[in-house]
């Protein structure tokens, strides 16, 4: 077995490669979020005194932990709103056979398609003239609009996947269809849910575009665009060193989320339904 | 419990294409009907169309005295094991067989609980009910989704399939089990399936289907005896029915390898010079050499070349090509293409004593049971020797075993 150790050696040292690739870059952020004052200009990698100074600025001021409330806030609204709506889309879709089923298909993936940056200049004057301009809401609609999409194409994959003889089963055993639903679709497809909850929460925490074209103050700001706004401890500094801090913080619930979620995510839930 | 009625019931699809056309049939209370047929037959479609689960094109579906075309599968009160099984994944074996008590309303958890063990009890269960159905083996699988059947009250069982995912020793054991439920809970059953045995040995009759046709019902013994046509004959009884051609002349019939007087019952209804087809099973038949000679006086003795023995331990094959001679053979193939059968291949296949040491390409001689044969006329199908006094005898034979 000569030759699979060296094909083992390759992929460790692929895998090495590829994963300082993916990480270095978060480290040195982390690193940077340590570094005191003018620390950053130390020219290591590796803060000279490892201080907690940038999280306390960062914490103090109220640009970001209002910001912080809006993203948190928002991202929830608009992760739960477009997973509801889009679990019951999705079923729809993957089950009956309605007029226009691939029309509706093909819109949402058209959505999907479309650049974001192409609507934010005529959706900041829209909202301006109805009110919505620097509002949670008029945040927190464009989010879903694409957002849903993408959940429910995901979602349609994963009803797709369970059997039909599942609530044919339970229609059977006496089960109204929105029973049969519940009781029996709804937890097959929670892996599928959690996937399309985790991948809408995500783009709606990173967002950036909308957040600073359709925002003017805190009422509606969120961290991304909130981070454009920081100032250093005086005027003449640079405050590269609280928007590490910031980052991380905001990293923090993602990194969260994906370790809770993903044996759910991974999970094959509809293994043993059906002879395999 | 209660008797299930079709009366002309049709399944058109959208196409034009009628899956189930004009099928009436009454199965009483009680009783163990098995649903026969090929593949494409329409036996699933009309299970589907007795549990709601697919819409009726036209006829009535009466359950225990009520019309029920227009309802919900929820309200038919029917339980049904699918081919798959279609367990919940996500809920334990005991939560899969309470399932359906979990969705009615005004019943006590201690009496879910009585009950769960009760049908748990019956299928030996009892040590699986915390496992999930993944962990579970195929058998495992089956009983689980016959426990969720029974643990309700309801009006009938049905069946699809429900041993086809199985290997063929659990296969066997399944169906005994099955059978011993089924006379145990005396509840109506109606049970789908394009297995041979399981449709002899569980039913008390049998319905054979053919292209949404219903063929004939009656109980395996009649069906094998005296079937109604040359489908019917054909599709009962492994290794099938030999067909064989037969031609009338002038008061003899003319077949490969034998000739005999023209059956009394037959004999105003055919022509001279006429085709039939003769249907002879292989158990008709056995080695002259190992029989008596009383029994031998009843059939005709014939020499044949042997190609091919087949040796099963309590039984033995012998394949026996025969040449039917260019116009039979023309008619014949005709014929099959007619009646989209497969094609009636020129050999016979004959069981015979597996104590006989006949050899592979040698001559032997055989024994034909010819009384038993059937004749039938190849342009309808329809069987000319069917004894309906013999098959009256036969169905009254059944009630008085099962009654």
């Amino acid at each position: 077995m000569k030759t699979s150790r060296m094909t083992r050696g390759l992929w460790i040292g692929g895998a090495i490669l590829i994963i300082a690739y993916a990480v270095v870059p978060v480290l040195w952020i982390v690193s940077l979020s340590f570094k005191e004052g003018d620390d950053i200009t130390n020219n290591a990698f590796l803060p000279t005194v490892w201080s907690w100074e940038n999280y306390r600025t960062v914490f103090a001021s109220d640009l970001f932990t209002t910001a912080l409330r809006n993203s948190i806030g928002m991202s929830l609204i608009a992760t739960t709103i477009s997973v509801l709506l889009a679990t019951l889309a999705a079923y729809a879709i993957s089950r009956l056979d309605f007029p226009g089923k691939r029309l509706v298909l093909g819109v949402a993936l058209a959505i999907t398609v479309f650049p974001v940056i192409a609507i934010a200049t005529p959706l900041f004057n829209l909202w301006r003239t109805l009110g919505l301009y620097d509002t949670w809401l008029g945040l927190i609609i464009p989010y879903l609009s694409y957002s849903l999409p993408l959940s429910v194409y995901v979602l349609a994959a994963f009803f797709r996947e369970i059997p039909w003889e599942m609530e044919q089963a339970a229609q059977v055993d006496g089960a109204t269809s929105w029973q049969a639903f519940r009781r029996v679709i709804v937890p097959l497809a929670t892996p599928g849910v959690f996937t399309a909850a985790i991948l809408t929460f995500f783009a709606v925490w990173n967002d950036f575009v909308f957040g600073i074209t359709l925002t003017s103050s805190e009422a509606a700001r969120p961290v991304p665009a909130a981070l454009a706004f920081f100032q250093g401890a005086s005027q003449f500094s640079q405050p590269t060193a609280p928007i590490a801090a910031a980052a991380v913080v905001v990293t923090i619930p993602v990194v969260i989320l994906v370790l809770l979620f993903q044996r759910k995510i991974v999970a094959g839930l509809t293994n043993g339904a059906v002879k395999g | 419990m209660a008797a299930i009625e079709m009366r002309n019931i049709v399944k058109e699809y959208g196409d034009g294409f009628k899956a189930v056309n004009d099928v009436s049939l009454d199965i009483a209370d009680g009783e163990f009907m098995i649903l026969v047929g090929p593949s494409g037959c329409g036996k699933s479609t009309l299970l589907r169309m007795i549990v709601g689960l697919e819409d009726i094109t036209s006829g009535d579906m009466v359950i225990g005295g009520n019309r029920v075309n227009e309802k919900a599968p929820r309200d038919r009160n029917l339980s049904m094991v699918f081919q798959n099984y279609a367990l919940y994944p996500h809920l334990t074996v005991f939560e899969n067989i309470a399932f359906p008590l979990r969705l009615k309303k005004n019943i006590t958890e201690e009496e879910v609980r009585r009950r769960v063990k009760d049908a748990a009890g019956m299928l030996e269960l009892d040590e699986h009910l915390d496992r999930k159905p993944a962990n579970l083996s195929g058998g495992q699988r089956q009983r689980v989704a016959m426990g969720r059947a029974i643990v309700r009250e309801v009006d009938a069982f049905l069946f699809d399939e429900p041993l086809s995912n199985l290997d063929a020793k659990l296969r066997g054991q399944m169906r005994t089990e099955i059978s011993r439920m089924q006379r145990r809970l005396g509840t109506t059953t109606v049970y789908v399936t394009h297995d041979q045995t399981e449709a002899m040995t569980l039913g008390d009759r049998v319905a054979v289907l053919r292209r949404g046709f219903l063929q004939q019902v009656a109980s395996p013994r009649e069906l094998y005896e005296q079937p109604v046509n040359m489908f019917v004959a054909g599709f009962i009884g492994s290794p099938p029915m030999n067909f064989l051609p037969a031609v009338v002349a002038g008061g003899r019939l003319k077949l490969p390898f034998l000739e005999i007087d023209v059956p009394e019952q037959v004999a105003g209804k055919v022509t001279d010079g006429q085709l039939l087809i003769a249907g002879l099973r292989p158990d008709h038949f056995d080695d002259a050499r190992l029989l008596d000679p009383a029994k031998r006086e009843r059939g005709a003795v014939f020499r044949a070349r042997v190609d091919v023995t087949e040796w099963l331990g309590d039984a033995q094959y012998a394949y026996l090509p025969f040449d039917a001679g260019d116009e039979v053979t023309r008619q014949l193939a005709e014929l099959a293409a007619e009646l989209d059968s497969e094609a009636l291949r020129t050999q016979l296949i004959v069981k015979i004593d597996a104590m006989s040491r006949m050899r592979e390409n040698h001559e032997g001689e055989f024994w034909a049971d010819t009384r038993r044969m059937h004749l039938f006329d190849p342009r309808t199908g329809a069987n000319l020797t069917r004894d309906e006094a013999a098959a009256a005898e036969l169905a009254q034979l059944e009630r008085e075993r099962t009654g």
